[in-house]
């Protein structure tokens, strides 16, 4: 290589990887994004009580229609049949200048982790729900408050759960929360 | 030869029953064969020789890193690791960038295929080495690994999971929608990635990998070379380390 245009090259390199030194900065030498910020944005929040809500309304059939859809999908992109009325296979939303943008509704996917009447590949790391009105409910081993706050915000019960945050995520509304509640107690 | 076919198909649906029941056993039959010829060598191959094109070959690297040439294999299997003139710990792949930019040539972005064939080709000069991560080695592989212990028992996103939720020790093992939680240290991912996924057909590397089961259980997915992705790395061959598990390049996922 002729001398000059090794110096050129040189000086090319430095605009953007020196620091004023002749010589290649190693340590700004590759990539290294931040994520930090991506990571707090996204962190759960503390584990929060809730009480039901005097409006959920656990023994309406569309309510627990809803409940069964969502627990026994993931989101709108992957579900097949069409969703119970209140509830959409998409979310739009619209910025400031009137754009809108159309994402896919997330469900909440229960059967992973649960087995329960109906179930396509239910996984087995949280408890079997079939037959957990007559099982847990008729018994009076558990009730509907703990069935609620199980769903919305699983740590209160177990502060080293598996389970999925449901609603200190913000994933869910607490009407939804209802709809899961209603499906999980009803007779099926 | 058919007669073959179905004697292997047989053996093999008998030798995953249960192990890999996410598969159905056409795909386990090609499980089996990709095991004896994995598409992925072909990228390997490829990545040898970029290797040898844009960097320099085994001399260049161990020249950088300040190492005998015969000493690379084991020391390739202790990344990621503290590079003193790179100010941090890094990965391979990262340590290819500096060596580029020394050289001033033609930078290559970590997620272009072609530094994945050439990561899959570097980390497979250790294959057989024992995984042998030191996290006692400086204060800055010490705080990487405490980062990447964090980084992967943090829970977040929209299901408030993290990491450990699914692949923690008391879990592992349990099915997640058809599929068994694997135990990353038993499963030697810190020495078998990159690898060939059979569901994307492609050579994936590791940090795509922890991208993937952020991207699925709603994590934001924060982007490979950040500190928390390498100190990810870290944490998850110490996994291996601690398992005494070995390298095996390319690996075969499904
Ligand atoms: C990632 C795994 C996972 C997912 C997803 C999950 N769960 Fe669970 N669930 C568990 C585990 C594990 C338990 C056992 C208790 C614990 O550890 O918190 C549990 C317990 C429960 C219980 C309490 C059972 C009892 O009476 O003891 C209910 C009710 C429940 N889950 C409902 C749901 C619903 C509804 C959804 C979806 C919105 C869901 N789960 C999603 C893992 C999961
Ligand atoms: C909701 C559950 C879940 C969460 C959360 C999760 N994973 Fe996974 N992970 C899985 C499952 C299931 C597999 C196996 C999938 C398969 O068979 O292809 C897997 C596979 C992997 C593998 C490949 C294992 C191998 O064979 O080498 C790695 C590495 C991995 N996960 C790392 C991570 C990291 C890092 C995080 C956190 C950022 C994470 N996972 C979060 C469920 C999860």
């Amino acid at each position: 290589m002729q001398p000059k245009t090794a110096f050129l090259s040189g000086v090319a390199t430095c605009i953007v990887a020196c620091s004023g030194a002749y010589a290649v900065d190693l340590t700004k030498a590759y990539e290294s994004p931040n994520a930090s910020k991506i990571i707090k944005k996204d962190l759960l929040k503390p584990a929060k009580k809730y009480t039901m809500p005097k409006t959920c309304k656990l023994e309406d059939p569309a309510a627990i229609e809803r409940g069964k859809y969502i627990f026994h999908n993931l989101n709108g992109e992957d579900a097949k049949e069409t969703p119970p009325e209140g509830l959409s296979k998409f979310i739009e939303t619209k910025d400031k200048s009137g754009k809108v943008t159309k994402t896919a509704k997330q469900y909440g996917n229960c059967v992973a982790c649960h087995n329960i009447e109906g179930a396509k590949g239910g996984g087995n790391i949280g408890p079997d729900l079939t037959t957990y009105r007559a099982n847990f409910v008729d018994t009076k081993v558990r009730n509907t408050n703990f069935v609620y706050q199980k769903i919305a915000d699983a740590r209160i019960d177990n502060p080293k759960t598996h389970m999925t945050i449901n609603l200190t995520s913000g994933l869910f509304s607490p009407s939804e929360i209802c709809d899961l509640t209603a499906y999980v107690m009803a007779t099926k | 030869m058919k007669g073959a076919i179905v004697a292997t198909i047989v053996a093999v649906s008998i030798a995953f029953a249960g192990e890999q029941f996410a598969m159905s056993d056409a795909d386990r039959a090609m499980y089996e064969e990709m095991l004896q010829n994995n598409p992925a060598d072909i990228f390997v191959e490829e990545g040898g020789e970029l290797f040898e094109e844009m960097i320099g070959g085994e001399v260049v690297m161990a020249k950088f890193l300040g190492i005998k040439e015969e000493k690379l294999p084991n020391y390739i299997a202790g990344f990621p690791r503290y590079i003193k003139k790179m100010g941090a710990v890094v990965g391979l792949d990262q340590v290819m960038q500096a060596i580029l930019a020394e050289k001033k040539k033609k930078p290559l972005k970590l997620d272009d295929p072609k530094m994945f064939s050439m990561l899959a080709y570097v980390k497979s000069l250790a294959n057989g080495e024992k995984i042998n991560i030191n996290i006692n080695a400086d204060k800055h592989i010490k705080a990487s690994y405490k980062l990447g212990e964090k980084t992967y028992m943090t829970q977040r996103g929209g299901r408030g999971l993290s990491c450990n939720s699914c692949h923690s020790k008391d879990i592992i093992g349990t099915i997640l929608r058809t599929q068994p939680l694997p135990d990353l240290g038993d499963n030697a991912s810190g020495g078998t990635w990159p690898a060939y996924r059979m569901t994307k057909s492609n050579l994936t590397t590791l940090q795509k990998r922890f991208q993937g089961c952020m991207e699925n259980a709603l994590l934001a997915v924060i982007p490979i070379g950040s500190k928390e992705m390498v100190a990810l790395e870290v944490y998850v061959n110490k996994l291996a380390t601690d398992k005494q598990k070995e390298i095996a390049i390319p690996g075969l996922k499904r």
